[in-house]
């Protein structure tokens, strides 16, 4: 705190949690080198591609420019602008998801209505709605965090919010950002103080409902058998897994070599998507995926680490965003490692700072940067400045 | 919620307890990931290979011929073959025409071939040079791809067509020696397990399953020298002649094995479009016909066997007709009272039908068929003809007279020649190879080293003056051999103006070691006794041989004798 005049290097190493940098910094350029690696064959065969190799590199690179610009601003706003614009930026997130489903301006792909047309690209709200749902329920936990106890007062509300989202979600199909949404509200009521026995009674009405969501469409229940035992119709429902799972076994612990995949070359769908970790798992082993567990082990620790350094100054908003994001990163890696290793349903989720994606890459450069923000706020409170 | 007073509102227990099942979560995918890539990989990587590993063949080469001296006659070098996976093809009409020029089709033509029934396999083009297989590579189109094969080329072309014959786009030997040794010559295809990508592209070798095991090379007993000068000589005398067809033998005296062997017409074997059968065909080989006067010095042969004759035994062949029966048999030329040796050397057909007919049926009959007449020579030549020499038993007199001067009875151009080791190897009759040999092979004793003898002087006398083939005669050589003009024969009969001329002979007539056969079919430029179309084929090619083989000269080199041409005519038919 009295070493104000250092110069510029210093300010910076000291001003922003290291390992959470460098985590993040390492699983952005792994993603990058990865989704190329993956998607060579798959661009130079593509027709929209005109067969340039390089074509899903150059793109996610521009995205990642575009994440770490969006960053760069996020981080100027303080965390009380957030928490003021909270219920507008969710009224934002809704409005997008209905625009989605307007036909002529949602665009449809394999099935699922989940990205708008912005001539060059496509954008995906529901990325974005993860972020506003963050910091939505982070402001209603804070808000209403004497009527916790109360199931009407603390947790209807918020009910009818998520319903109307996941209405809205599962009308795309986007089964598996509402999965990711409905773990972050859980996690910040939860890490609101919420009564626990309320709070048990919530987990088992969100049991029963996704199961029963899961009984009434067919397609997810054939996704559910396929998770089970993709040997029993290998080239059918459990094709993909069928794939995602040799690829980790023909990695073994080293890998087979940067490059060497065979499942990209068109037999593993989604290679450089939702099934980069295979990808990983074939071309670099074991060792990779650890690699990978291990950086977003980093991200989830540190995330929760700036919560609760900003909850013990008492800024209890920024806490539970900064563990909200934490959680939404966190999760949704565990949901899409797991899929891919065979232990989840096929869901339909990115790998959070790796796979290909605009909208899901600068959601969560975003999402960083509010978390660099918390943490940020916290080291010059501990200094004395006032924010 | 130790921190809970510090916090306010915030439980710290609760935090840790959620960072800590996140934290559980991740480790859990930890120990799944050791497991897939640990336990499970050997299960997992077989469910894999099985996807996409294949095993491809691989051609084995193809066997090299050679002739004696090591010289290569047909040899294999490498092709690509562009062929297609129609349903795996992803190329616009665009990619059809650029890949039809490449390869100088039409895209028509592709289009119809990639539309065809078969729908995974369908080559477009085959045996295509490398750099143009290497601008094919270059387009980069899913579902089209090369495969190396071989394609079979003949360095001395049409000249060893007949002897070499030729292999399918497949490699299969289909005529000639590359059909009869095609199992020899073709080698064993291998095979490696390759791990081909989901568009059936070949990305990785994986292990070698059988390394392809190349064909034997083989050693014919041609001599390239020798067959070129053969073929050269043979060609010339049929375009001088005006022949339809000709042939040529030549033989090693000694082990039998075949020098040289030629046909025309010929084809060009590294030209496999259209090959017609007409011009396909090994005649020497694979053709019958009417011997005629070549088969006089057997018929004396028998008779000299019997002991009842010598070559001093005197035959009134005047006036030149002999009638049996109703039929008459006519010499060309008027002669008088003729020994045996002067039968051979003028060609009559009364003298020799005299001593036909003082032999039993059966001897005559065993000294053909122990020269080898009317049966295989062995040489396993694919197609060999046996020729036709009926059973004694039905021998009608005028047959037996017939037969005696090679009418009645048919042959191949490799059986006379091949009957005639008799008389250059002192009566053995040697079997004939294709083949080189390592060491020569034992002859068939058929008839005595005095008959033998006898009979080569009785053929010596042939190219001597008052022979019927002075143009037969080689400086520095002595020359046996013996001439042949036979009608054609024509339905149940004769031609009246076609005949098959022929002259078989061999040298150094003093230790023998060629003996060359060559016919020429229809001679129709005006000439056409054996001894003034073919002997001189005989000598061109008997002169140079010897001399590409060092034979040391038997006589002084002034040795020719030249004669007035009217008896050069001989007396045959």
């Amino acid at each position: 705190m009295i070493y104000q005049t250092d110069i510029g290097n210093q300010r910076i190493a000291q001003d922003f949690d290291q390992i959470l940098v460098w985590s993040a910094i390492l699983l952005l350029s792994l993603g990058l080198v990865m989704v190329y690696s993956a998607s060579i064959a798959i661009a130079e065969a593509a027709r929209g591609t005109g067969g340039y190799a390089a074509h899903f590199l150059m793109r996610h690179g521009a995205y990642l420019l575009i994440g770490i610009l969006v960053g760069l601003i996020a981080f100027q706003v303080p965390m009380p602008i957030w928490q003021k614009y909270s219920f507008r930026l969710l009224l934002l997130g809704v409005l997008l998801l209905v625009l989605v489903l307007i036909p002529g301006i949602g665009r449809e792909v394999n099935g699922s209505r989940r990205w708008i047309s912005l001539l060059v690209v496509n954008f995906q709200p529901s990325e974005f709605v993860k972020l506003f749902m963050v910091i939505y329920a982070a402001d209603y936990t804070i808000r209403k965090r004497v009527h916790l106890d109360n199931f009407r007062k603390g947790f209807f509300p918020i009910l009818v919010v998520m319903s109307v989202i996941g209405l809205l979600l599962l009308k795309e199909p986007d089964f598996g950002a509402f999965v990711v949404i409905t773990a972050i509200v859980m996690a910040t009521l939860f890490l609101g103080g919420v009564n626990l026995k309320v709070f048990m009674g919530l987990i088992s009405i969100l049991i029963v409902g996704l199961l029963t969501l899961i009984w009434i469409e067919p397609y997810r229940m054939q996704r559910i058998v396929g998770f089970m035992d993709p040997w029993i119709d290998p080239y059918g429902k459990g094709y993909q897994l069928s794939h995602a799972l040799i690829a980790f076994g023909r990695g073994e612990w080293l890998g087979v070599g940067l490059g060497g995949s065979v499942e990209k070359l068109f037999y593993l769908p989604e290679a450089h998507t939702d099934f980069l970790l295979a990808v990983i798992a074939e071309e670099l082993g074991f060792v990779g995926v650890v690699a990978v567990v291990i950086l977003f082990a980093g991200l989830v620790v540190r995330s929760f680490v700036i919560g609760r350094q900003a909850a013990m100054q008492e800024r209890h908003f920024s806490a539970l965003v900064a563990q909200g994001i934490g959680v939404w990163l966190g999760v949704q890696a565990l949901i899409n490692m797991g899929v891919n290793m065979g232990i989840l349903p096929t869901k339909g989720l990115t790998l959070p700072l790796m796979s290909f994606g605009g909208s899901s890459i600068v959601a969560n450069c975003v999402a960083l940067a509010v978390l660099l923000r918390v943490d940020w706020e916290n080291r010059q409170s501990m200094r004395g400045f006032a924010l | 919620m130790r921190n809970s007073s510090k916090s306010g509102i915030l439980p710290g227990g609760r935090s840790r307890v959620l960072a800590a099942v996140i934290l559980l979560g991740l480790i859990g995918l930890a120990g799944r990931a050791a497991y897939l890539q640990g336990m499970h990989k050997g299960f997992l990587q077989q469910k894999g290979e099985s996807r996409y590993s294949r095993v491809v063949e691989i051609s084995a080469h193809r066997g090299m011929i050679t002739d004696r001296h090591g010289e290569p006659l047909a040899i294999s070098t490498p092709v690509e073959s562009v062929w297609a996976s129609p349903k795996d093809m992803e190329i616009t009409t665009s990619q059809i025409k650029k890949l039809a020029e490449i390869i100088g089709m039409n895209s028509a033509e592709i289009q119809k071939k990639i539309e065809g029934p078969r729908r995974d396999f369908v080559y477009l083009k085959r045996h295509l040079p490398p750099e143009i297989a290497a601008r094919v590579v270059e387009l980069n189109m899913p579902g089209v791809f090369l495969r190396r094969e071989f394609r079979r080329y003949y360095p001395a072309g049409e000249l060893t067509a007949h002897m070499l014959g030729f292999t399918d786009m497949d490699d299969n030997g289909q005529e000639g020696v590359e059909l009869a040794w095609q199992n020899d010559l073709a080698g064993k295809p291998g095979s490696r397990r390759v791990i081909r990508d989901r568009k059936k592209r070949i990305v990785e070798d994986i292990e070698s399953i059988r390394v392809p095991r190349p064909g034997r090379d083989m050693a014919l007993s041609i001599d390239s020298k020798i067959q070129h000068l053969a073929y050269r000589e043979l060609k010339q005398a049929v375009e001088a002649s005006k022949s339809k067809a000709g042939g040529i033998v030549v033989l090693d005296a000694q082990t039998g094995e075949v020098l040289a062997l030629a046909n025309l017409p010929v084809y060009n074997p590294n030209n496999r479009g259209n090959i017609k059968s007409e011009r396909a065909r090994n005649r020497a080989l694979t053709d019958v016909f009417e011997p005629g006067s070549t088969l006089k010095p057997f018929t004396v042969a028998a008779a000299l066997e019997t002991g009842q004759i010598s070559p001093d035994t005197i035959f009134q062949t005047a006036p030149g007709t002999l009638t049996i029966g109703k039929a008459t048999i006519r010499d060309s030329h008027r002669e008088g009272p003729l020994t045996v040796s002067q039968v051979i050397q003028k060609s009559s057909n009364v003298g020799s039908a005299k001593i036909a007919l003082s032999l039993p049926s059966k001897t005559l009959w065993e000294i053909l068929s122990q020269s080898g007449f009317g049966v295989s020579t062995g040489s396993g030549f694919p197609g060999e003809v046996t020729g036709r020499l009926k059973p004694h038993k039905t021998w009608r007199p005028i047959e037996q007279a017939t037969m005696s001067y090679g009418h009645g009875i048919s042959v191949s151009l490799i059986q006379l020649a091949r009957a005639y080791t008799l008389f250059a190897a002192e009566g053995e009759l040697k079997p004939v190879s294709l083949l080189k040999l390592d060491a020569p092979a034992t002859g068939e004793r058929v008839i005595s080293r005095a008959t033998a003898l006898a009979v080569s002087r009785m053929l010596e006398m042939v190219v001597r003056p008052g022979g019927t083939a002075t143009r037969a005669q080689i400086s520095g050589y002595r020359v046996a051999g013996k001439t042949g003009t036979a009608h054609k024969v024509e339905g149940n009969g004769y031609a009246k103006d076609r005949y098959i001329s022929t002259f078989v002979g061999y040298a150094p007539a003093s230790s023998p070691r060629l003996i060359i056969a060559v016919m020429l079919d229809e001679p129709s430029a005006g000439q056409y006794f054996g001894g003034v179309v073919a002997a001189p084929v005989f000598s061109k090619v008997m002169d140079g041989a010897l001399r590409i083989m060092s034979v040391p000269h038997d006589v002084p080199s002034n040795n020719i004798v030249s004669f007035p041409a009217a008896r050069e005519l001989g007396g045959d038919v």
